[in-house]
């Protein structure tokens, strides 16, 4: 499969039909890390296996910064697992990436592993292994297994009684040192001037305080209800070990119990939570 | 004497913050009042164009600033000012309310219900029991609150 990528990828450098491309290299410290190779010389340096956990999609967006005029906006290549892909096809529902400035390089996904060796978590309860959105498809689709996601890490901390809910989360978040890796990794978290820290409005401050803390995650959570693709980015990336996947993971559970099954980036319909009732929702009575 | 809660002895008076859409809930709240009906002093009222308008930052802000329970209360589905205003409150506030019970935060501290602005009396019952249910709940846990 490497092989393919890294023809492919320069074939597209060579012809100019990408300015860059986006996808995963092996670092000097021996980790895997995003590479950006904007030279056919560079497609040497792209690998991809089980240690390939990040989400690139996130850079996408990063290249959305104004142009001068004239300047047109250049077209890049990324490499997307399925969740990848996931984010990015919200990213095109919201008019954040034009679907002609961005190559989708997909991969089929054999899952991700740890450190240790051992699959990923979340890797173990996802059967998507083809990316729902691509423009070529690299590797063989591995069989999908058999598995169906049940939340049952989020319904543990739901069985939990209120108070031992409150004292877990109070616990955890205390750790944060809101340096924001967790937005900064997340694809669908662009806003040029974060909520949390605009000082203007200060609606949660920026205190290293609990409840600043808390307030901060419960609010970067809804902001990605019907958004977030459950990539795990957030998690992966934050330096004190929260377990921020249990906190979107509640969220992505409840929109899809309560809003019609919806899942982010499986077709082009947005975020329930912008649209119209349809009538067919089973949102809570809390009259 | 209306009756009184075992609670009113230990001398906790919840604080609410009522989220009031200009055209419905805010107008009923006068209304209320212009009638001369019976409404609990523990409401702080915040007219907002719209409650589609209220944002989960406002509520949550309200709960760390020192409010005990948040109301929202917008036009009923269907008589929105704005059209579809409401359809983002309905959705938004439950899932908030759902959100704030799994970090740990009593769901009975968030109520949104729709009164329009001929309900005076529907607004009167509806801060009455709201804030017997908050009162009942106590003050919003301490580590919660901002500023200490």
């Amino acid at each position: 499969m490497i092989e393919d990528i890294r023809a492919l990828a320069r074939e597209l450098l060579e012809k100019s039909t990408v300015e860059c491309v986006i996808g995963y290299e092996v670092g000097p410290t021996g980790r895997v890390r995003p590479a950006f190779v904007y030279e056919p010389a560079g497609v040497e340096r792209l690998i991809f296996d089980a240690r390939c956990y990040h989400n690139l999609v996130t850079y996408l967006t990063r290249r959305n910064k104004p142009r001068k005029k004239g300047e047109e906006v250049p077209t890049t290549a990324v490499l997307v697992k399925p969740c990848d892909a996931r984010s990015l096809q919200v990213l095109l529902n919201e008019n954040q990436v034009q679907r002609d400035k961005v190559y989708i390089i997909g991969v089929a996904c054999p899952g991700m592993q740890n450190a240790d060796g051992t699959p990923e978590l979340r890797c173990t309860r996802c059967d998507q292994r083809v990316p729902l959105i691509y423009d070529v498809l690299c590797g063989e689709p591995p069989e999908v297994p058999a598995v169906t996601d049940t939340y049952d890490d989020v319904e543990r901390i739901e069985a939990l009684p209120l108070e031992e809910r409150l004292a877990y989360w109070l616990g955890e978040l205390d750790r944060c040192i809101r340096c924001y890796a967790c937005r900064q990794a997340c694809p669908t978290c662009f806003c040029s001037v974060c909520e949390a820290e605009r000082d203007d409005s200060l609606w949660v401050g920026i205190a290293d305080r609990i409840p600043e803390k808390a307030f901060f995650h419960i609010i970067r959570a809804f902001h990605q209800a019907g958004r977030c693709a459950e990539c795990n980015a957030c998690e992966a990336v934050c330096p004190m070990g929260i377990p921020l996947s249990l906190i979107n993971r509640k969220v992505a559970k409840d929109v899809a119990q309560m809003m019609a099954g919806y899942r982010a980036g499986e077709s082009e319909e947005p975020t329930p939570l912008v649209t119209m009732l349809t009538g067919e929702e089973a949102i809570d009575e809390i009259h | 004497m209306s009756e009184r809660t075992s609670n009113q002895v230990d001398g906790f008076e919840p604080k609410i913050v009522a989220f009031l859409c200009n055209w419905c809930s805010y107008a009923g709240a006068d209304a209320a009042g212009i009638s001369r009906l019976e409404l609990p002093p523990n409401i702080l009222p915040v007219r907002v164009m719209c409650s589609g308008r209220v944002s989960i930052e406002m509520v949550l802000k309200a709960l760390m600033a020192g409010a005990d329970g948040v109301l929202v209360l917008g036009c009923h589905i269907g008589d929105c000012h704005y059209g579809s205003g409401n359809h983002r409150t309905v959705k938004r506030i439950p899932l908030l309310r759902r959100l704030m019970t799994y970090m740990g935060i009593e769901p009975d501290r968030l109520r949104l219900d729709w009164v329009s602005g001929a309900e005076a009396g529907r607004f009167a019952k509806i801060t009455t029991e709201f804030v017997e249910a908050v009162r009942a709940l106590g003050p919003l846990s301490l580590p919660l609150r901002e500023g200490l």
